[in-house]
Parts: C-alpha cells; sequence; structure tokens
C-alpha cells in the first residue's frame, strides 16, 4: 500500500470517525433544545488535524522512503478524477439547497447541514482515490 | 477498445533482474505506479514512457505496444 493511499485512509477514517461525533453530538443536542455551538466545531477540528498530523507522521516513520517520494503523475492523475467526483458531489447537494432554498417557506440549510456536505465530498474525495489505489488504476 | 501492452517485466530480467522500485528511482515514478504499468492498468503519459524506454536502451516500440481490440 502507497504512503498516498494511507493518508487517504487516515483521512476517511479520522473524518468519517470525529465528524460523526461531531454530527451525532449535534443531533443529540438539537432533541434536548440545543443550538450551534463554534466551541465544538473549533474543538472538532482541532481534534480532527491533531490526529491527521499524529497519523500521518506515524505512517511516514514506518516508511520513511515512500513518505519522501513526491507525487507522481498516477498520484496527481489519481488525485484530479476524486476531485471531479467530490466537486459533482458537492454541486450537486449545493444545487439542492437552492431548490429547497426557493420554496416557501423556504428550507434553509443552517451551518451544519452545510458542513455536512462539505465534510461528505471530502471524504467522497478520499475515499475516490482509495477505491483508484486498489484497483490498481 | 484498444490497449497498451508492455515489455517491462521481461526487460527488467534482461537487466540483471532489475527490481520495480529500482527501476521507479531512474524514472521519478513510484513503485506502484510501475507496478500499474506492467500490469497494464495504467498507461504511462508519453514522457513516462520514453524514461522507461531510455532506461532499457530500447527504441519506445520495442517497450510498448499498441494493440486494437475492435
Amino acid at each position: 500500500m502507497s504512503f498516498r493511499e494511507k493518508s487517504a485512509w487516515i483521512s476517511v477514517l479520522s473524518m468519517s470517525g470525529i465528524y460523526g461525533f461531531y454530527f451525532w453530538s449535534v443531533i443529540h443536542s438539537r432533541s434536548k433544545g440545543g443550538g450551534f455551538h463554534f466551541g465544538g466545531l473549533l474543538g472538532t477540528i482541532i481534534a480532527l488535524v491533531v490526529l491527521q498530523v499524529v497519523l500521518t507522521v506515524a505512517v511516514a516513520i514506518f516508511s520513511p522512503r515512500e513518505a519522501k517520494a513526491p507525487r507522481d503523475e498516477r498520484d496527481k492523475l489519481i488525485e484530479l478524477r476524486a476531485m471531479r467526483v467530490a466537486y459533482a458531489g458537492l454541486a450537486t447537494s449545493v444545487a439542492l439547497a437552492c431548490f429547497f432554498g426557493a420554496f416557501n417557506p423556504p428550507i434553509v440549510f443552517n451551518t451544519n447541514a452545510l458542513l455536512f456536505i462539505l465534510v461528505t465530498a471530502e471524504i467522497m474525495r478520499s475515499a475516490c482515490q482509495i477505491v483508484q489505489y486498489r484497483r490498481g488504476e | 477498445m484498444g490497449a497498451i501492452h508492455n515489455e517491462i517485466r521481461r526487460l527488467r530480467f534482461e537487466h540483471g533482474e532489475m527490481t520495480q522500485q529500482q527501476l521507479a528511482e531512474k524514472i521519478n515514478l513510484t513503485r506502484q505506479t510501475v507496478n500499474a504499468i506492467e500490469q497494464g492498468k495504467y498507461s504511462p503519459s508519453l514522457e513516462a514512457a520514453f524514461r522507461i524506454s531510455a532506461v532499457f536502451g530500447k527504441p519506445l516500440e520495442s517497450v510498448f505496444h499498441y494493440s486494437n481490440d475492435e
């Protein structure tokens, strides 16, 4: 497994876990009447960055040669394809948000819903990279 | 649809059992990419194809072949 694929796995697992916990907390706090907490989001982002840095450094320690190697043409192509898939998902979600916003009364997407769309697109991007690396394309 | 086949595996063997990693380092690609090229799962750029051919000292058409399956 290449360093780039390991990085994609780190991204998918850490984002799924940490943002999954964040959105689970948001849903539970909302059922109790709680609103949007910037502190909760900030803590989530810090936890995500710390976890990703620690895991990436750990992987780099065990395979230093691969970690130092620059991205080659196949890595860049895989990134571009994954970005295209993620962009399609993001654009579709934003278009749907605009569609629902045109209702009367409008269904307005709040901050957490928009964050969910962004996080999902990012997870899609990394997942798409993993699929391509697994298929050996 | 056409497919690109190559002789990289054989040429590596003929060049002192060169490993995929050694070839990858000579042409600035990763070992995984060399493996994908060798298995025909990834078609390299023209520049990479020329670099691979240069490593083995062979013309491009001796290393890569295109077959139209249609």
